[in-house]
């Protein structure tokens, strides 16, 4: 290599120009219109419709930009895999706090993002309850009635979905009580619980277009919101919700993909995005949407639209998600054990 | 009441008997509701079945072969490789050649397979080998990462940024042989580059440290330490225009400077040939006497630019070399410059492109493929001080002058049977100050490349 020269010097400023001038800053002006990504889980595209209509009014008076929020819906698990292998997601609103986890621990999402926003970054909750035809032909009154031999149950796949997982754990979580902690008779509980599922959908929506639109199986476990959605609106008549004596708070949370909003400079909208689901209206929506709100006045507003069911938390009976998941939806975990398709 | 007939004569009527009711035995509407349910469950398992074999299909690794040649791709489009290549059979005549200088032959120009590709998403590869000639060489062989689509780290062996007709793919230039502004500048070196394209390819730019090339040749060993910076800028600066006739404009400017030191045994110092690939121009490398040899700083400068509006494409550079040149004590700056305009237009109304025309109606669809029509002048010009002490006037012409014309036919993409007639003219180049024969060259090539 020559010693440095003068026309070294100049040519190695040359060099370094076309590369400073592509990393500066993000310009201070905001683009006229944005675009971000919602990933979300499988059942919230009705509630992500109206929440989308109602921060694009919000946003542009406010600022007078014009936003568009695409969506993903599909199931937690899956989403969350398809955030890691790339897909440029500006926000997760996924199921559950591992799947969001499991994106951070790529370092695509900041470790710390749960105590972004209140509640755990969990703006409404849910619970699991029991979808049922019309009348309750098969008499379900409980969990215990779902592995009652002639009993045909339907639920998503615990791999895919983080529904399945809420679900498979409230079941699990009621055995433990059921039968007073005793984890063996709670594995044998789920297992015939699974043995009585004929079809695994990889998502909670699918789960509910198999058992109301196809008319398959006597029950469906169900996210609430889902349950009341199928009995009210896609099904008038047709179902009946039933209330299991006990059940499991489940808290979607949500996210700011950090690695994304860095690279498409949309930080700010995307936070403003998830702070409005905390917003009065934002819970109001939720509400609508069959999604229990945190904000105490709105849920009081709503709380007939809500019974009270006795729930545990995740942390109390399992410790955690990043426990449950491995001890129980990790590859070779209990419910790969427990579930073996084809074999009785 | 049925009657039956027993033992001969009709008998009372019968009761049916009715069969022994079993109380625990399903109904038979709960059969039916059970074999419904096993039918809706059976077709729900096979649409999950179809979903499932179309997301997987996606990630599936894809083995096309068709127009854009034989690619294998991961599905998440992660890692690639392209099979490809090109073989370029020529014959070249040469006509009035009443001495015999000059050879008449088939040759088979280039034979040169292609593999290249990209692993983990941001990483590409290039070998393009050449067997033409019967000889064995490396043209491309580099490596590229993608930080960004305007900063990419480019290393190996690879086209220096510097000629517009020489950085044309050898399949898609217009002519059968590049003219003389290729014969100035450098073809393939070893170095780095950082490249890329910004603004959505309003602009392009390169800019490298390589070992340095004489005029028009291609490196596999450098014999000294001295490097060559290699730059270039092209802007296409009204590609968003909306006046159609600006919209195809691209201009640029290239350039490299840099040191070469030669030696009696590789003097470092460049001879031109004719489009018709015959020497013309060399330095003086006596065997007895002294060698003109390299002996400092070489420079180069080339504004370039291409348009195309519809059939038609205009491509014209102008550069201009420098070397430092030493003969025993005697030192001197010697150059040359060399420009050319070249025009193409398309018979039968494909649109012109740097990259090769496309054909419309090719063969294979019941058409008759493209036309093209192609002419250009091109001169190259040698600094008058190389003469006589660097260069001897009656073997080394000073200039060269050639007009020619050529018509191509693409029955397929990249499939091209080209005719082309290139007239060169000669100062000098010849015993006692006459000027050098002229060339006549009538050149053919039939292409096929994938």
């Amino acid at each position: 290599m020559p010693r440095a020269t003068p026309l070294g010097a100049r040519l190695s400023l040359l060099l370094a120009l076309p590369v400073a001038a592509c990393s500066a800053p993000e310009a201070q002006t905001a683009p006229k219109s944005v675009t971000l990504l919602n990933v979300s889980y499988d059942p919230t595209r009705e509630l992500y419709q109206d929440v989308n209509a109602a921060f694009t009014t919000y946003w542009k008076s406010k600022t007078g930009q014009t936003v568009t929020v695409q969506q993903s819906h599909g199931g937690s698990g899956k989403q969350a895999r398809a955030v890691i292998d790339g897909l440029p997601a500006d926000v997760v609103t996924l199921a559950l706090a591992y799947d969001i986890d499991a994106i951070a621990d790529r370092g695509v999402i900041a470790k710390d993002w749960q105590k972004r926003l209140p509640n755990n970054s969990a703006p409404y909750t849910s619970t699991i309850v029991l979808l049922v035809r019309k009348g309750n032909p098969k008499k379900i009154k409980d969990w215990d009635d779902l592995i009652r031999p002639g009993v045909s149950v339907i639920t998503p796949n615990p791999k895919t979905s983080g529904g399945a997982r809420w679900n498979y754990l409230a079941a699990w979580g009621y055995a433990l009580r059921r039968w007073g902690g005793d984890e063996a008779k709670a594995r044998e509980f789920v297992g015939k619980l699974f043995h009585n599922v004929p079809v695994l959908d990889s998502g909670a929506r699918g789960s509910t277009t198999t058992f109301v639109e196809r008319g398959i199986g006597d029950v469906l476990i169900a996210w609430e919101n889902e349950a009341i959605l199928a009995a009210k609106e896609l099904g008038q008549d047709k179902f009946e919700i039933v209330l299991p004596s006990v059940s499991i708070l489940a808290e979607p949370p949500v996210a700011v993909v950090d690695k994304v909003v860095n690279k498409h400079g949309t930080r700010a909208v995307a936070q403003a995005y998830l702070q409005f689901l905390y917003s009065d209206q934002g819970q109001e929506i939720s509400a609508k949407h069959f999604y229990r709100p945190r904000n105490p006045t709105v849920a009081a507003k709503y709380a007939a639209q809500f019974p009270k069911i006795n729930l545990f938390t995740i942390d109390e009976v399992f410790g955690g998600w990043r426990k449950a998941q491995a001890t129980h939806f990790g590859d070779g975990g209990v419910f790969d054990q427990i579930y073996q398709p084809g074999k009785a | 009441m049925t009657m039956l007939a027993v033992g001969g004569g009709l008998a009372g009527p019968v009761r049916p008997a009715l069969a022994q009711q079993d109380s625990t035995a399903p109904s038979v509407e709960e059969q039916i509701r059970k074999l419904d349910q096993q039918v809706r469950i059976l077709k729900r398992q096979h649409e999950l079945e179809q979903d499932s074999l179309a997301a997987a299909a996606k990630d599936r690794p894809k083995v096309t072969a068709d127009k854009d040649g034989f690619w294998v791709r991961s599905g998440d489009g992660n890692f690639a490789l392209h099979v490809g290549g090109y073989i370029q059979a020529d014959s070249r005549t040469f006509l009035d050649d009443t001495e015999e200088r000059l050879t008449n032959s088939f040759l088979l120009r280039r034979v040169r397979p292609l593999f290249e590709g990209t692993v983990f998403k941001y990483f590409d590869f290039r070998i393009l080998p050449d067997w033409g000639g019967g000889t064995a060489v490396l043209q491309d062989g580099y490596v590229v990462a993608k930080a960004r689509p305007y900063l990419k780290l480019q290393a190996g062996k690879f086209k220096g940024p510097v000629g517009l007709e020489r950085l044309q793919s050898a399949t898609d230039i217009l002519f059968i042989e590049r003219a003389f502004p290729s014969a100035i500048a450098p073809n393939r070196d070893l170095g780095f580059e950082l490249t890329g394209d910004v603004a959505d390819t309003l602009v392009h730019y390169d800019i490298g440290i390589f070992d340095g090339v004489v005029d028009g040749a291609s490196l596999d060993t450098d014999l000294g330490d001295n490097k060559d910076f290699e730059g270039r800028l092209y802007l296409t600066p009204f590609k968003r225009s909306p006046v159609t006739l600006l919209k195809g404009l691209s201009i640029g400017v290239a350039g490299t400077v840099g040191n070469e030191h030669g030696t009696q045994a590789a003097p470092g110092l460049p001879s031109y040939r004719s489009p018709g690939q015959n020497s013309f121009f060399s330095y003086r490398s006596d065997s007895i006497a002294i060698a003109a040899v390299a002996d400092g700083r070489r420079w180069r400068i080339s504004p370039q630019a291409y348009w195309h509006v519809g059939p038609v494409g205009l491509l014209g550079e102008w550069i201009r070399s420098s070397q430092e040149v030493s003969r025993g004590a005697t030192t001197a700056t010697i150059g040359a410059k060399a420009w050319q305009a070249a025009g193409s237009f398309t018979l039968t109304g494909e649109s012109a492109s740097y990259r090769g025309v496309s054909p419309r109606k090719p063969v294979t669809a019941k058409g008759y493929g493209a036309v093209e029509l192609v002419g250009r002048y091109s001169e190259l010009e040698v600094d008058d001080a190389a003469f006589p002490t660097f260069a001897n006037p009656a073997r080394a012409a000073r200039k060269a002058k050639e007009w020619a014309v050529g018509l191509n036919w693409y029955p397929e993409r990249r499939i091209k049977i080209a005719v082309n007639y290139g007239q060169t003219g000669f100062e000098g180049g010849a015993a006692g100050g006459a000027d050098r024969a002229d060339e006549k060259a009538l050149l053919t090539r039939f292409q096929v490349a994938f």
